[in-house]
């Protein structure tokens, strides 16, 4: 069953596809945010950590979305596993993050 | 092509070997939900697609939400209640960080009932989500009015 290809007459892989862009979109915009406090003028070293974790966390989003887009290029395309988990768990810390942007 | 239609659910799975543990279970559902169980069989895989689109849409909510917390936190005056700024910032945050972990959750759950041919998972988190988002929103309208006329 697993080998057998069906017709992606839907477009569901490519949809799939833009449907991660689009969120790494969303997720850069997040990025920025949270990096934007280390650049204002005397600011706390403390930001400038938050915004090198904000960094990493959207490579990280970003990698995992690249890696997802070749996935979704196999026919029939691949499950996609951990990096669901992993993009969500990212995101909840940026969420953290976020909370140390506005106690800091 | 539906999901009644696709045979699964008149097959009898042993469902004796589902975890349903509520956190051990949970988590290492997130992060292999085809080996857990092993008993189904893989959907097809445009449900998955389906399914893992879902999850990306929800995933946008929460960081929406993330970002909203983060833009309130930076942008807002500091309001005439105390803290009433960073209280708003946290729970928008906090509110974010909830809906990307139940995301990965009911994709999970819902992958599961994929493959194990069983209904999809029911979720009261949708209309939590509206109500607590509708009620905050309500509070800072009447907080704008009580200052307008006080």
């Amino acid at each position: 069953m697993t080998n057998q290809w069906t017709p992606d007459h839907g477009a569901s892989a490519e949809r799939t596809r833009l449907a991660w862009r689009r969120t790494g979109l969303s997720a850069t915009v997040v990025g920025l945010l949270a990096a934007r406090p280390a650049f204002a003028p005397h600011a706390a070293a403390g930001f400038a950590l938050v915004a090198a974790a904000a960094m990493a966390g959207w490579a990280g989003l970003i990698a995992l979305a690249y890696r997802r887009s070749r996935g979704l290029r196999a026919r029939p395309p691949r499950p996609g596993e951990r990096t669901v988990a992993a993009y969500a768990l990212i995101t909840v810390g940026f969420a953290i993050l976020g909370g140390l942007v506005v106690l800091l | 092509m539906s999901y009644a239609t696709s045979g699964r659910s008149a097959r009898a799975f042993s469902t004796s070997t589902v975890d349903n543990r509520p956190v051990m279970g949970g988590l290492r559902q997130w992060f292999a939900p085809e080996k857990t169980p092993r008993a189904g069989e893989p959907p097809d895989y445009r449900f998955s697609l389906a399914n893992e689109r879902t999850f990306l849409a929800w995933i946008r909510t929460g960081l929406a939400l993330i970002a909203g917390g983060l833009a309130c936190a930076q942008f807002l005056p500091p309001l005439p209640i105390v803290h009433l700024r960073e209280v708003i910032a946290v729970a928008l945050l906090v509110l974010g960080g909830l809906v990307a972990l139940r995301a990965v959750d009911h994709w999970a759950r819902t992958e599961r009932a994929m493959r194990m041919g069983a209904d999809l998972p029911a979720s009261r988190f949708p209309a939590i989500l509206a109500i607590v988002v509708a009620l905050g929103a309500l509070l800072l309208v009447v907080a704008v009015v009580l200052r307008a006329v006080v």
